[in-house]
């Protein structure tokens, strides 16, 4: 339906990429410069800079772990959060956003720290714990504890919305 | 990692997932945007690019994006008020697009020919254009090509033999089913992916996990979704402390509730219903024009006032949850005006198509003028619904808040507003015109108020759910009841003797019936005549069919339920394995 949008194209990211800091990033691509933007510029964008979760997206998309991005991290991270990849791939990226210790398995400090950033930390103490106990009991199907990947696609498909909230439009 | 781009889907799923769990090596996975091959290494047209050259190429790449049409305030809109009001936007610009087609071959096949063979219309000497025309539509307008009656029957000679009767019918015949098809689609695949196996809104992971809308750029917004977010946790964890079974004499109370707005609302509807066709039964009269906008401005009226009523009926009911809520209103509000078209199509075909001698005129004029009241009392509505609330909200009952924006509201007087110019484009082939001059406006219209007036949602989610109800409303009861007043029109009523395309014919679909006739004479297109004998006049043929696609309808369900049964076992495998190897 309606849904779908302009397709941009690499021209049109490379053109934002550059304009985050044009005297860093040469206009000629074809002797593969080793070329980082650190993270402040990234997460100056307008897109991502109200994003409370914009680090950990720089984060998960940068090669060095850091949040200093190559126009290659550039680029993947503005097509998986674009409309048109597909939700497995989506799912995938986004457990990787909420897994903040990089263990490849949610744990309860990681929805507690994601909590707290969709919260303002205004929540209690009691509140929090028992919000993430919740998600836990609801989420987890292999009773370990912690979501893993496959716990956590086996909810993405039954959240049909996933795939138009999990997307910046640029 | 270019090559996962070339595996099919499912391999390349399993490629990620094996890609996710070796973590060491950090490999990106690429997803092609477009569907040339990222030539990352290769912009060699960079080295041309001299400062001049670059920003003729933005003016350019930026006035692409603005025949895009409106991408920059879509934009703007989902960054501050998310997806859900966005839908609103995105729906009014796909029933756009819908009108902008039907103007194109409207014009392009029935009026055009008729311009070029016959420039001057035959206006009678005492009928001069007066401003009152825009509005009620009648007068010089009926003697122009805007209405049935003024098209011609003959076959105009010119370059080329053209059919006027034939054109006219298999124009409106091929759009409609095109439409009919378009509808089809997008219903199947919004079902597909947003229907199926979609669970309930109020549970926490969903809330934590999956509701974040990453497109809200706006820091305001940010900070209200976070507010709204805590709020929601805040309340689903009290009502996990304090779940009460209701008693029985409760469940009665909210049952008698329920019952007695059910009556209500539907009583309403029915009146509604019966007042429009006593007025209109007493009042039709040729010669005041300004009586004859009199039965639109109720019309519109009702529709603007009664849901108000619906929604403060919904405030003294008690729902288990906010979907049931909303699709009751909407259910409601569905039947008000399917019972109010309802009416004005069984008086149109009834009395009028007795009464007049130019009678599709007639009916094509009471349309335009409930298409251009439909318009200013959406204006007005915007005006009342959107602005007073605000200022009522924010300056004398600060209690009440800021308004929100009613998708569900605004999205079913979209669907009306399309049904009228659906069922009107067999009796007025150029009423998409207006219908996209009333669109582009409302857009604007609708945006400078959302943008002036009106808060972001409060709850978040079902977004995709209203989207495919929104889509399957609009294809039933509302395309297939335009479709159906329209084939009624073409099959029973006798068209008019003294205007119009189909003059001197006993009903419009006999045009085919002659057409054929004529083509048997032609050696070279008996295969034709074959067709229309033996397929579509046979009976036998649509009876078989019919068989066949109820036994494979009734195949696939046995697949889906045979399926449904499969998923639950493995779900069971799934817990036990974790059980018993912990």
């Amino acid at each position: 339906m309606g849904n779908k949008q302009t397709i941009f194209t690499a021209q049109q990211l490379f053109d934002r990429y550059r304009d985050l800091a044009p005297q860093l990033v040469p206009l000629d691509y074809t002797n593969h410069p080793d070329v980082k933007l650190p993270y402040e510029l990234i997460g100056s964008m307008p897109e991502l800079k109200d994003n409370p979760f914009r680090q950990r997206i720089a984060e998960v998309f940068s090669e060095d772990g850091e949040g200093n991005m190559t126009l290659d991290d550039f680029l993947d991270m503005f097509s998986v959060l674009s409309e048109m990849a597909p939700r497995d791939l989506k799912a995938s990226y986004a457990f990787k956003i909420y897994d903040f210790n990089n263990d490849d398995f949610i744990c309860k400090s990681d929805l507690e720290k994601t909590l707290n950033r969709l919260t303002r930390n205004e929540l209690t103490e009691d509140e929090v714990r028992m919000v993430c106990e919740k998600v836990i009991d609801e989420a987890d199907l292999d009773n370990d504890g912690r979501l893993s990947l496959e716990d956590f696609q086996h909810m993405i498909v039954r959240a049909p919305d996933f795939l138009s909230t999990f997307h910046i439009r640029i | 990692v270019k090559e996962f781009v070339a595996l099919s889907t499912r391999d390349r799923i399993r490629a990620i997932r094996d890609l996710a769990m070796s973590f060491e090596e950090k490999k990106h996975i690429r997803w092609v945007l477009t569907d040339k091959q990222l030539n990352l290494y290769c912009y060699t047209c960079n080295k041309l690019h001299s400062q001049s050259l670059r920003r003729c190429g933005y003016s350019i790449r930026s006035a692409r994006q603005t025949l895009e049409l409106w991408q920059g305030i879509m934009k703007e809109i989902g960054g501050k008020f998310g997806t859900s009001v966005l839908s609103y936007f995105l729906f009014l610009k796909w029933l756009l697009m819908f009108n902008i087609f039907s103007f194109l071959i409207n014009f392009g096949f029935i009026t055009i020919p008729l311009l070029v063979y016959d420039p001057s219309p035959n206006i009678p000497p005492n009928v001069s254009f007066r401003g009152l025309e825009i509005l009620t539509g009648a007068g010089y307008f009926n003697y122009t090509v805007m209405y049935y009656g003024g098209y011609s029957n003959e076959t105009l000679i010119g370059l080329v033999d053209y059919n006027m009767q034939l054109a006219y019918f298999f124009t409106i015949a091929v759009y409609m089913v095109l439409c009919g098809i378009a509808l089809i689609f997008s219903m199947a695949s919004s079902f597909k992916e947003n229907y199926v196996l979609a669970d309930t809104v109020s549970n926490s992971a969903w809330q934590l996990l999956c509701s974040w809308d990453f497109s809200i750029t706006n820091e305001r917004a940010v900070r209200q979704r976070k507010n709204n977010l805590r709020v929601q946790l805040k309340e689903s964890l009290s009502e996990r402390a304090q779940r009460e079974l209701l008693t029985l004499s409760e469940k009665l109370k909210h049952f008698g509730v329920h019952l007695g707005s059910w009556l209500l609302s539907t009583g309403l509807a029915v009146g509604c219903g019966a007042s429009i066709y006593y007025l209109y039964a007493a009042n039709w009269s040729l010669l005041q024009e300004a009586e004859t906008l009199l039965v639109p401005f109720v019309v519109s009226l009702m529709n603007l006032v009664v849901p108000l009523f619906y929604s403060l009926f919904n405030k003294f009911e008690h729902y288990s949850s906010l979907g049931r809520q909303i699709y009751a209103l909407v259910v409601r509000n569905v039947l008000l005006k399917m019972s109010i078209l309802a009416v004005l199509c069984y008086y149109w075909m009834n009395v009028v198509a007795e009464k007049f001698s130019c009678w599709e005129s007639m009916v094509g004029q009471a349309l335009y003028r409930l298409v251009i009241v439909d318009f200013l009392f959406l204006m007005l509505g915007s005006f009342f619904g959107e602005f007073l609330s605000n200022v009522i909200g924010t300056r004398l009952l600060p209690r009440l808040g800021v308004p929100e924006f009613d998708v569900a509201r605004n999205v079913l007087e979209l669907i009306y507003a399309q049904t009228l110019a659906w069922i009107g484009i067999y009796f007025s082939p150029l009423l998409p015109a207006i219908q996209i001059l009333k669109f582009f406006i409302l857009f604007y219209l609708k945006k400078v108020s959302l943008t002036q007036n009106c808060q972001p949602p409060r709850r978040t989610g079902r977004a995709a759910q209203m989207q495919t109800i929104f889509i399957a409303l609009l294809f039933f009861p509302f395309f297939v009841g335009a479709l159906s007043i329209v084939a009624y029109t073409a099959w029973r009523l006798t068209p008019s003797e003294q205007c119009g395309p189909f003059r001197g014919l006993n009903n419009t679909f006999s045009v085919v019936g002659v057409w054929i006739d004529d083509l048997q004479e032609i050696p070279a297109s008996q295969w034709v005549v074959w067709i229309y004998q033996n397929v579509i006049r046979s009976e036998i043929f649509y009876f078989l069919i019919t068989l066949i696609i109820i036994v494979i309808i009734y195949i696939f369900w046995q697949v889906t339920q045979g399926r449904k049964q499969l998923i639950g076992q493995l779900r069971q495998q799934i817990v036990n394995v974790s059980v018993l190897h912990p």
